[in-house]
């Protein structure tokens, strides 16, 4: 999972936004690295509708153009998970030097879903 | 309307006509909320998102078909280029070369030609493809790609033609039939990008169902 998507679906780990919101959100946690683009956001949208990660959930009219509420589904919040298992793991061979080595071996154990 | 959402709607063409009726208004919404106030023109970066999200989602059929017509339209720049270069005097059907001709532009011309005479059948068939799963009330597009196809061909085989009738004579000056041909490539890409703007029977199943579309 790249850092974009991964950082897309964290955004919504607290309830539906809109696209707008998706890009503060996303910027906001990974704290100022990930600047999503209009179109990098929208492009992972459809690719994580289309896997069932992300679902709409709600339409509502603003200035006279469709505003998307987007929220996600089980599926995307047990692959988000799994991702953060995996990246904890990775990190885990670096920030646990000095642990024993059966906890480095359980950390290695974790892999994506 | 602002020039900032004028220009934003203009970039938005790089998407179908059937994925803006979709995301249009949505996007955009974002896009006009994303750029900073008093902006007048979208970001270099929302420009090339737009650009290659677009590219995307009307997919590698339109891709190689646009490689295609770029090559062709390729060709008669460089007819024309050869034809207006003073000291013109060789020539080989439609690879013409001058005197003293760069050897990078006789490389690209060698390695251009036979791509788009390879490119030719995927183009077909990827097209056919594409319409394949369309319904029947569009073989209107079916016969219009067809067509594309032959028109290429044929404005092909004319730069040829052309470029065979003026070997050997020195002209010198700017070759209008040659820039002809070339408007004539970028009209043909046009239609062929207007013929593929339906969405793919995946997108459109998914718009018809009421869901977002896939792209």
């Amino acid at each position: 999972m790249r850092e974009p998507t991964y950082f897309v679906l964290v955004s919504l780990l607290d309830g539906p936004l809109h696209g707008y919101a998706i890009i503060q959100r996303a910027e906001h946690l990974s704290g100022g690295r990930v600047r999503l683009a209009t179109g990098t956001l929208y492009t992972a949208l459809d690719r994580l509708t289309a896997e069932g990660y992300v679902e709409l959930v709600s339409e509502e009219i603003v200035n006279g153009r469709a505003r998307r509420s987007y929220g996600l589904t089980p599926l995307g919040a047990g692959a988000l998970r799994a991702e953060a298992a995996r990246m904890a793991a990775a990190a885990s061979l670096v920030t646990g030097r000095g642990q024993s080595p059966e906890t480095v071996r359980s950390a290695r154990k974790v892999r994506p879903a | 309307m602002s020039a900032l959402e004028r220009r934003c709607r203009w970039l938005l063409r790089a998407y179908p006509a059937w994925y803006r009726r979709d995301r249009g208004g949505e996007m955009l919404g974002t896009l006009l909320e994303a750029s900073p106030p008093g902006a007048r023109w979208p970001s270099f970066r929302d420009a090339r998102a737009l650009v290659i999200g677009g590219a995307r989602v009307r997919g590698w059929t339109w891709l190689i078909s646009m490689l295609w017509v770029a090559l062709g339209a390729g060709g008669a720049i460089y007819a024309t280029v050869t034809f207006s270069h003073v000291g013109y005097g060789q020539g080989a059907i439609w690879m013409v070369q001058w005197p003293g001709e760069p050897p990078v532009i006789i490389d690209v011309a060698v390695i251009a030609l036979p791509v788009w005479m390879l490119l030719s059948v995927p183009v077909l068939v990827a097209g056919f493809v594409r319409f394949r799963a369309w319904r029947p009330r569009y073989w209107l597009r079916v016969a219009g790609w067809a067509a594309s196809w032959v028109s290429g061909l044929v404005l092909m085989n004319q730069t040829a033609d052309w470029a065979a009738a003026g070997e050997g004579s020195p002209r010198g000056f700017l070759s209008v039939r040659e820039l002809a041909i070339c408007a004539a490539w970028l009209a043909l890409g046009g239609a062929m990008t207007w013929i593929l703007s339906g969405p793919p029977a995946r997108a459109e199943s998914s718009v018809s169902d009421g869901n977002l579309a896939a792209g």
